[in-house]
């Protein structure tokens, strides 16, 4: 009977468990709630360190939403209970608070969120009012280049830049983005935080744990050499030099010789923009207006002369080429264009895999640079000083601008010397302050230069979608269902100007046609680099059935060796669908070797075409000169940190009087125990008198 | 091994071996012989031996000490001064902290 019970009473346990379900879940991890989030990391150049890191095991801060700037003096001059981490808006991320938060100390302060709360923004961005201001064009040995003044912000190329890039914090930065997360954070707060300020001290509060430890300190040289160190025990890496690609391809295909000699016959008209941006948090940072946008001019421009010239043997000149060049990493000063101008100083460039003659610097015609334009309505055409080249070209480009047969109502002045932009021409004006560089620039006018929030509304994008031929030309007249004072036809109008005055240029002849660059294009293009990467443009030019992109738009930052790459890689793909010329004759088998590439094409039937596009390295000469001398400012010496880790999670952070009491009592059973297991066994006797000693079964030692 | 069934001239040999190894800049060989010793030279009653076992003991103690002042006060100085130092502290580091200078 009593087995039967027993089965019985286990059957019932049995049963009542699977009805209550088991969670197997530690309860560490339920004291946590995770948050989503980017963080910001470290890099370091030849004299600094800058960005943020958390400590070895994580910064806690009690969170404390600031609202107004009342919230941040109360946390700054009389924190009831410190660590505190505020949880800022855009808006009072000015560089002003950020400075006093930084000089309050890690004690007071040990954490900063960034939530995405951006209705009162009106301005967010953490360049220096001059970009790149300790590289480029500079004069007499001086540290600071020569083309901006920073003593004088209001004529700055970045007016509202904080320069917080540019600043070391010794706390972590977080930025939240997705709505649902700050809810997350601000219903804790509201919760735990936000009533009695008096009593923080002695309750529980809602706190934030970040870690995100950076490996590198100091600046680019000390971690360059305890990377490589051969005592290195630990095999740690500190930090990577930052390292992509630049992009690049012709007008028409070059001729391959086994020859490595300069061909001074072959002339180059370069055509340049930058390829990346940056911003403060990994991962983030579209830079739509201030580099996509040239991006999108250049390919455009490359498009239509390929679609207008399409064989060198009709011009006049046909060792005439157009050199497309996009620059990687030219906000970390001009990595890409640095490297380019140093390989064909040592006439490296194109590499010699591609079996062409190197180009130098006397087969360059003139460099037409494509700068930011923020405002179309206001393009400079940037020169350092006046030569009739420039003079000429001004005056073509003028003529299809103010043109009423086209009606693209745009005005191109001219700017003469030393006030040049931030852009890759610096690089070349630097080696030789004759160089014949034209860079095309607009007035200043975007507000977030190098920031999370220059996307897509920044720019006024709004994707057409309409699934129509983006590869023919479009006539003057046709918008293509596009508004005429959208993103798509802003970048129509100053390509086809651009392309016009260079055909000019290359045939000697006036255009007369009507047709202009398609701005359905450049609605694909956009759409493509600001919403997703799995798009129409990036299909038709991979490889039929290749693996769709990402449904997120691709990362533009420079980053490291190992990198994501992803910016440079579409671009390449791009440069080589939109300049390539096809071969019917060739089957899909026969197209596997470059220059011949087999595209999925407008309609994904896939067809085979040669290409003229190419990559080239843009790492720092900096890293690649032995005993380079780190502080010189001759080279971009920028690194970036290693990290193990990027997480943040929330937690009820208990009162410093709890963790004091809970440790007391724990000493003190400790020592009750001690005290307690000493009067046992030396009153053992009293206690377990019926018991034989312990040693009493065992048999006496024989005696030796 | 127990020292104390060992014969007093083995003592003594073993002693000297210890004092001598110490100078191949092996320090803890002198605190062992120190500690292993002390009994011996300071606390059995006299034997022949023993004179000398205690004078090398002594000098073993002494050696220690020396020692033990030139490391503490070496980690001191690199301790503080390794930031400072720059490429020369790296260069004679078998481990380098992380994030930090």
């Amino acid at each position: 009977m009593a087995q039967q019970m027993k089965t019985a009473a286990i059957w019932l346990l049995l049963w009542l468990q699977s009805t209550a379900g088991v969670l197997g879940e530690r309860t560490r991890e339920k004291m946590y709630e995770p948050i989503l989030g980017a963080s910001c990391f470290r890099r370091l150049n030849g004299t600094h360190q800058t960005g943020c890191s958390s400590t070895f095991s994580g910064s806690v801060g009690v969170l404390h939403l600031i609202n107004t700037d009342a919230d941040l003096e109360f946390l700054l001059n009389s924190p009831p209970s410190p660590p505190y981490a505020p949880l800022i808006p855009p808006h009072l991320f000015t560089r002003t608070n950020l400075l006093r938060l930084k000089n309050a100390g890690p004690k007071t302060i040990s954490v900063v969120l960034l939530i995405n709360r951006s209705k009162r923004m009106t301005q967010f961005s953490h360049e220096l009012n001059c970009p790149n201001q300790y590289s480029g064009l500079k004069l007499n040995n001086s540290t600071e280049t020569v083309t901006c003044d920073a003593s004088n912000v209001a004529n700055t190329w970045n007016r509202w830049g904080t320069g917080l890039l540019h600043e070391d914090f010794p706390f972590p930065i977080y930025y939240i983005a997705d709505p649902e997360e700050i809810d997350k954070l601000e219903e804790c707060f509201n919760k735990f935080n936000n009533f009695d300020y008096e009593s923080h001290s002695l309750r529980s509060l809602c706190a934030v744990e970040i870690k995100s430890f950076m490996s590198a300190a100091v600046n680019s040289e000390v971690c360059m050499r305890r990377t490589n160190f051969i005592n290195n025990l630990g095999g740690s890496k500190y930090c990577d030099p930052l390292e992509g690609r630049n992009v690049y391809a012709t007008l028409y295909p070059r001729t391959p010789t086994e020859s490595f000699d300069v061909d001074a016959t072959e002339k180059f008209i370069i055509v340049s923009c930058r390829l990346d941006t940056t911003s403060m948090f990994d991962g983030l940072g579209l830079g739509a207006m201030d580099s996509l946008q040239s991006l999108a001019i250049l390919t455009q421009v490359a498009h239509m002369l390929h679609k207008l010239l399409p064989s060198a043997n009709s011009q006049p000149d046909p060792k005439r080429n157009v050199l497309f060049l996009a620059f990687n990493g030219e906000s970390y000063d001009y990595i890409g264009s640095q490297r380019l101008v140093y390989d064909m100083e040592t006439l490296a460039f194109p590499s010699r895999s591609t079996r062409t003659t190197p180009i130098s610097f006397e087969n360059i015609e003139f460099m037409l640079d494509i700068g930011t334009l923020d405002d179309i309505g206001n393009i400079k055409l940037h020169t350092l000083t006046s030569t009739p080249p420039a003079q000429q070209l001004l005056q073509k480009l003028n003529q299809y601008a103010k043109s009423s047969r086209y009606g693209f109502n745009v005005n191109i002045e001219s700017n003469v010397g030393y006030n040049i932009p931030p852009t890759s021409a610096q690089s070349f004006l630097r080696r030789d302050q004759k160089f014949p560089a034209l860079i095309l620039n607009a007035a200043p006018n975007n507000r977030y230069y190098h920031s999370i929030y220059d996307d897509i509304d920044n720019v006024d994008y709004v994707y057409a979608n309409t699934s129509q031929d983006y590869t023919k030309l479009a006539d003057v007249n046709d918008a293509k269902n596009i508004s005429w004072s959208s993103l798509q036809m802003k970048v129509r109008n100053v390509s086809s100007i651009v392309a016009m005055a260079l055909y000019e240029t290359l045939t000697g002849k006036q255009y007369q046609g009507n047709q202009v660059a398609n701005p359905l294009l450049a609605d694909e293009f956009f759409y493509c680099f600001l919403m997703s990467s799995d798009c129409p443009l990036f299909k038709a030019s991979s490889y039929p059935n290749s693996p769709a992109g990402v449904p997120l738009p691709p990362m533009r930052y420079i980053s490291v060796l190992g990198g994501s790459q992803e910016s440079s890689g579409w671009t390449y793909r791009l440069f080589g669908y939109l300049l390539s010329h096809q071969e019917p004759s060739v089957p899909k088998e026969n197209c596997t070797q470059l220059p011949l590439f087999y595209f999925a094409s407008l309609n994904g039937t896939g067809e085979c075409r040669c290409t003229t596009q190419n990559y080239t390295h843009a790492l720092s000469p900096a890293f690649l000169i032995e005993d380079y001398d780190w502080r010189s400012g001759q080279y971009s010496t920028w690194t970036e940190s290693t990290w193990s880790q990027f997480s943040a999670r929330i937690f009820l952070r208990p009162s410093h009087v709890h963790e004091v009491t809970i440790l007391s009592i724990g000493i003190v059973v400790f020592i009750i125990s001690f005290c307690l297991i000493y009067i046992i066994s030396s009153r053992w006797e009293v206690l377990f008198e019926d018991l034989p000693a312990s040693n009493a079964a065992l048999p006496m030692p024989t005696a030796c | 091994m127990d020292i104390s069934k060992a014969p007093n001239p083995r003592k003594l040999q073993l002693c000297r071996i210890y004092f001598l190894t110490g100078f191949a800049f092996l320090p803890f060989v002198w605190a062992v012989n120190v500690c292993w010793f002390f009994e011996e030279a300071f606390r059995k009653p006299p034997y022949t031996e023993q004179t000398q076992i205690k004078r090398y003991v002594i000098y073993s103690a002494i050696g220690t000490f020396i020692w033990t002042i030139a490391l503490i006060t070496w980690v001191i100085l690199f301790q503080a001064n390794r930031a400072a130092w720059g490429a020369t502290a790296d260069y004679i580091s078998f481990i380098i902290p992380l994030g930090v200078p």
